[in-house]
């Protein structure tokens, strides 16, 4: 292909994708250097509150914003090079934490963001195994199957994937909160006093099994899907010098699936790295919080209806950093794949 | 597939399978069956600790009414040709319905119709039938036990979410982001995935690197880029409405500069994008499994390379376009982050309006009202894969996977 | 069933028809508005909505929505509902307009304690108080031979007896789901004790003697609570109370109304209310008051805003409160205070502080909704969550510009 045509067959996608992607991380990546205040001035104000029969003024003195002649609040950006870095790494803290009697990890876990990345790795390092396992053993079990249930089966394996996943994650917390029924069964079948919704560890276990329910059923039909082409030669001759199941299971379809297996946990790192439903769905913020949702919630307003974008620009390079780092193995790898097969 | 004896398992692990892949099925479905049931009944049984209470419903059989034995194996057996027909049939009815061999009109074409008539059936000539039937039964002796509701079920929820909260207009803005991020992102993808499976340049190995770390990117990186862009936009754009040469044309569209924060078209254009590294990394690999030899037959023909794309590549190419589209209306009908942040209440599709409904929550109802809405949302999904099941299957083998 | 449904249509397109029947005029120009979604608001919009072409969203989250959408030009929202904490965000970005000339023109019926002044000019127009106060199972308390308390010590021992009476697994609830509500449970608490949070140079002084009590004694009270304690918010203790699951909590006036329903609620006319529990001997009630009431933005033209505020009046007027006189403490005329709404009236007589409508407030609010979690799941001792407490507020008080 010319490199012409070839230009104008992926200009438009490459035009998005700059825009759209390359262009609000550049600028994030800017802004996390700057920061932008309000420009506030002490006046004395005269303010009046309701109350049931009288009013109750006061004159105080008070921060009030400066406006400009548009009647818009003033504001001032100034470059503060790391600084919003250092207000999510806090350093200084972290030295506390590890200096003698500082406390060391558990006080390391107050700070938001190594809590959240705490959080954010070990939910993706444990779910990884249990998604490629459990997609593996049902597209195996399936695929023994006869024809005429295989249909309804991946059917109904695929509802937990295309279900919204906050609706997802909401049906999960609708069972298992307060009295909900799955709760009671387990407090029925232990004959403790369970609340799943009470301590952290739990909470964490549920946003786990949610997301491995929700996410094996992908694992599990492109699997089943990378079955239907084993090369049954293969798989007859591997029979003929009597290799047993687990044999056959190790030495044929495995190394078959290798390439799918890869595939899946790429795209299973990403996805469960950016975490965020789950924290939203179990309303965890108070015992767990993922690098995703530190970022969200310094994007929200607060009480003043100001935003922590400087806070948020950092903590999203860090989260971006991250992932790469994470990645890095399993790119390497696609990297030699497509360069051995051009 | 498995034909020679010894591919048979035994017996003891046919039994392992069996159960193993039942226990699955029960688990994969449970959450999901379990709150479309909660919806359908008054708050004291939806929240009941019986189990029984949940799926008996007593108390909203007493003060609504109920299903009886009749109506319900009616509903069973409407529900199981609903399920069969697009997979049985599916594929015959849309290459009967497509104009000159263009699937994808066809499967449109019939998935638009399968849904309309679903819902008839569904939902209007299904009770109407099943009442008629119960109300002659009752009358007769013994049989009228047939007829007699034994499940209680209420629609009420139902018709507060969509009648009274009016969460049709949030319907027909998911369906409006859903149809353009699909059709947008398919055709860029499609064109940049299919220059990119026919060329040899490093640009293009690099190109694919890239969009495989953008694909990497959590989602709040972006948005946290957007969202000053888009809460003032109307000052930035400003310039291009008022400089004499380009405003004349800007002004064709509206006569002033638009705020992009809550409109959907600027969501569907960021939805499209994000989707774009997945799309591009999927197309291809099904352009790569279609042989060179097919477009430079068709380049000897005299066709341009584009003509040989269109006219010979993507005849092909339905079964990839199919899946990649279903995966492009999966993130975009299910997105709650970019939609939360960006869009204003007028303009909210079904998800993020879904947290309002939580958020509403002051009375028992309005949380069975939540779980009603979910089930709303969850519908058409569950209908898409109906229709689509098989496509993905074996769009998935056809090699979509082997990147 | 289909006969249900059609009933259910026409009765509602009945009701859109009928609807302009209670409204003094007809409204022609389109008016939005955004509030919070408790039973008055929803008494106040639907009152709105009577004049037509209104379109209103009741939402609990609206205080993160609020302030981009007003901001936006032309606003995206006409009408706001706020209170105390969320009007300081928009008077700060300066996006919702002075009333006086259309109080002048429209507002004839209103009442002065009504207005939200600000450097004398009316900001917002108040149409109901709310504060969180104590609420209690009467019957239970007197079977159990328990005077009602007075002091949250006496909350404690009545939380005991009862414990031990074993009618109650869990015999207090409280508002204290992580973020904003158990922000606001610490400010009574502190309030209660005297503090104060920030200095005059808008530093923040909450790590003292008082926020050390204020913290002990909601730990200490947490001991009584459902342990799922930090996911629950006022609808959550709503329904305990509804369900009999407690027989004690501080919570919002505005919810008392529904402990009366008796579609809702199994207990109606049991749930006695009361002054907030003092915290110390001599001090006030562990309460702050609020006001909800109404803005009109400032980014649209005059003639919406116009209609867009007559249409507020209609809502707040005296037909709304004779038909919903239950659902609020109202600052409405025509309001008869009844039993529910004792508790709030009796914690203002105690000397209940106004909670204080300030930027230094809303990032304090903010910070200890943030921190206070970790002290509760036992992650930080008292000190160190006041530390940090004052840490938070620091950093967002830095990026707002309010300390140098």
């Amino acid at each position: 292909m010319k490199a012409r045509t070839f230009a104008a067959f992926v200009a438009p996608s490459v035009v998005l994708m700059l825009i759209f992607i390359a262009l609000p991380l550049i600028s994030v990546f800017v802004q996390s250097f700057y920061s932008t205040q309000q420009v506030f001035q002490q006046i004395s104000v005269e303010s009046c509150t309701p109350g049931f029969t009288t009013q109750t003024c006061t004159t105080e003195l008070r921060s009030r914003q400066v406006m400009d002649a548009a009647g818009k609040p003033m504001t001032t950006t100034s470059f503060v090079g790391l600084e919003s870095y250092r207000q999510l790494l806090k350093p200084e803290e972290v030295s506390k934490a590890f200096a003698a009697g500082g406390g060391g990890l558990s006080a390391l876990m107050t700070i938001d963001f190594y809590k959240a990345l705490r959080f954010t790795l070990s939910f993706t390092l444990i779910t990884l195994p249990l998604v490629v396992g459990l997609g593996l053993l049902i597209a195996l079990a399936v695929n023994n199957l006869t024809k005429s249930i295989r249909g309804p089966l991946i059917f109904i394996s695929l509802l937990p994937f295309i279900v919204t996943p906050v609706i997802g994650a909401l049906s999960i917390r609708w069972l298992f909160i307060g009295d909900g029924i799955l709760t009671a069964a387990l407090r029925w079948m232990t004959g403790s006093s369970i609340a799943m919704f009470a301590q952290g560890w739990t909470i964490e276990v549920l946003m786990m099994v949610y997301r491995v329910w929700h996410v094996a059923p992908f694992a599990f039909v492109v699997f089943y899907a990378g079955l239907q082409t084993v090369d049954q030669d293969t798989l007859e001759s591997a029979i003929v010098d009597g290799a047993s199941r687990m044999e056959r299971l190790r030495h044929v379809i495995i190394p078959h699936l290798m390439p799918l297996i890869v595939f899946i946990s790429l795209i299973h790192l990403m996805d469960s790295y950016r975490v965020f439903e789950e924290v939203i769905g179990f309303s965890s913020e108070a015992h767990r919080i993922s690098l995703q949702w530190l970022t969200f919630s310094y994007l929200m307003p607060d009480e003043t209806g100001n935003r922590s974008i400087s806070r948020a620009s950092a903590s999203s390079m860090l989260t971006m950093v991250g992932i790469v780092l994470l990645l890095i193995p399993l790119l390497m790898r696609t990297w030699r794949d497509n360069r051995v097969s051009r | 597939m498995a034909d020679t004896k010894a591919l048979q398992p035994p017996l003891a692990m046919k039994l392992l399978i069996g159960g193993f892949v039942a226990l699955w099925a029960l688990v994969a479905m449970f959450p999901l069956f379990w709150v479309a049931i909660m919806s359908f009944k008054l708050p004291v049984d939806a929240l009941s600790s019986n189990p029984l209470n949940v799926i008996l419903g007593p108390s909203t059989r007493a003060n609504v009414g109920g299903l009886s034995i009749i109506s319900l194996a009616l509903g069973i057996a409407v529900l199981v040709a609903i399920y069969q027909v697009p997979i049985r049939h599916g594929q015959s009815f849309a290459s009967r319905l497509a104009p000159q061999g263009r699937m994808i009109i066809g499967w449109l074409v019939f998935v638009v119709l399968y849904l309309a008539l679903a819902g008839v059936l569904l939902f209007m000539l299904l009770p109407l039938v099943s009442s008629l039937i119960n109300a002659i039964l009752i009358k007769v002796p013994l049989l009228g036990l047939l007829a007699e509701p034994i499940i209680g079920v209420t629609l009420e929820h139902y018709r507060a979410v969509w009648i009274q909260h009016e969460f049709y207009r949030n319907f027909l803005n998911s369906m409006m982001i859903t149809f353009g991020v699909v059709t947008v992102s398919l055709t860029v993808g499609t064109l940049a995935a299919y220059g990119l499976a026919r060329t040899k340049s490093n640009l293009a190995f690099w190109l694919l690197i890239a969009a495989l770390v953008f694909r990497a990117l959590p989602h709040s990186v972006l948005v946290t880029g957007y969202i000053p862009v888009f809460i003032n936009s109307r000052e930035w754009l400003a310039p291009l409405w008022t400089f004499p040469l380009t405003g004349w044309f800007f002004q064709l569209f509206s006569a002033n500069a638009p705020s992009l924060y809550g409109q959907p078209l600027a969501i569907i254009i960021v939805l499209v994008s994000i989707n774009q590294p997945f799309t591009i990394w999927m197309m291809r690999s099904f352009f790569m499994n279609i042989p060179n030899e097919l477009d430079e037959a068709a380049r000897v023909d005299g066709c341009t390379q584009f003509g040989a794309f269109w006219r010979v590549i993507m005849p092909v190419m339905w079964p990839g376009v199919i899946t990649t589209g279903l995966f492009s209306f999966l993130l975009a009908y299910n997105d709650y982050l970019v939609t939360a942040l960006l869009l204003d209440a007028q303009s909210q599709t079904m998800v993020p309006a879904i947290s309002q409904y939580l958020n509403r929550d002051t009375r028992l109802s309005d949380q069975i009202e939540a779980i009603a809405a979910a089930v709303s949302i969850t519908a058409p999904l569950f209908l898409l894969v109906m229709v689509f099941q098989k496509q993905i299957v074996s769009g998935l083998t056809a090699g979509a996977v082997k990147g | 069933m289909i006969k249900k449904t059609i009933a259910g249509i026409t009765l509602s397109l009945m009701m859109s028809v009928s609807a302009h029947a209670a409204c003094s005029f007809q409204n022609t120009v389109p008016v939005k508005s955004l509030t919070a979604a408790f039973e008055a608001w929803k008494a106040v919009t639907s009152a709105m909505g009577e004049c037509g072409n209104v379109q209103a969203e009741l939402d609990q989250t609206f205080r993160t929505k609020q302030p981009a959408a007003f901001a936006a030009n032309p606003s995206l929202y006409h009408l706001g509902g706020v209170a105390n904490g969320t009007l300081v965000p928009l008077l700060n970005a300066g996006s919702i307009r002075p009333l006086d000339d259309l109080v002048a023109k429209y507002g004839k019926h209103l009442t002065p304690n009504q207005f939200i002044k600000v450097d004398g000019k009316i900001m917002a127009v108040a149409m109901m108080v709310n504060a969180q106060h104590f609420m209690f199972r009467e019957d239970a308390l007197k079977d159990a031979g328990i005077a009602p308390p007075k002091t949250w010590d006496e909350v404690l021992a009545a939380a005991e007896k009862l414990k031990a009476s074993g009618k109650f697994q869990y015999p207090l609830g409280a508002t204290m789901k992580a973020g904003f509500d158990i922000g606001q449970d610490f400010i009574n608490m502190f309030f209660g004790y005297g503090g104060t949070f920030v200095k005059a140079d808008s530093t923040p002084s909450v790590n003292s003697e008082a926020g050390v009590k204020t913290l002990t004694m909601m730990k200490r009270l947490t001991a009584y609570m459902d342990p799922e304690y930090l996911v629950s918010d006022s609808t959550f203790v709503q329904k305990q109370f509804q369900q009999g699951k407690i027989a004690m909590a501080n919570l919002w006036a505005s919810r008392a109304g529904a402990l009366d329903d008796p579609k809702e609620s199994q207990f109606v006319g049991k749930i006695a209310m009361a002054a907030a529990p003092l915290a110390m001997a001599g001090g006030k009630p562990a309460t702050t008051l609020w006001w909800d009431g109404l803005v009109v933005a400032k980014n649209i033209p005059d003639a919406e805003a116009d209609a867009a505020f007559r249409v507020a009046m209609e809502g707040i007027d005296e037909e709304m409160v004779k038909a919903n006189n239950a659902a609020a403490v109202w600052l409405v005329k025509g309001y008869v205070p009844n039993r529910l709404a004792g508790g709030a009236i009796a914690s203002a007589d105690g000397g209940a502080p106004n909670y204080p409508s300030t930027t230094q407030m809303g990032i304090m609010s903010a910070a200890i909704g943030e921190r206070v979690a970790d002290f509760m799941t036992g992650k930080t001792t008292a000190e160190q969550t006041l530390a940090a407490i004052e840490s938070t507020y620091t950093t967002k008080a830095k990026e707002a510009g309010l300390i140098k």
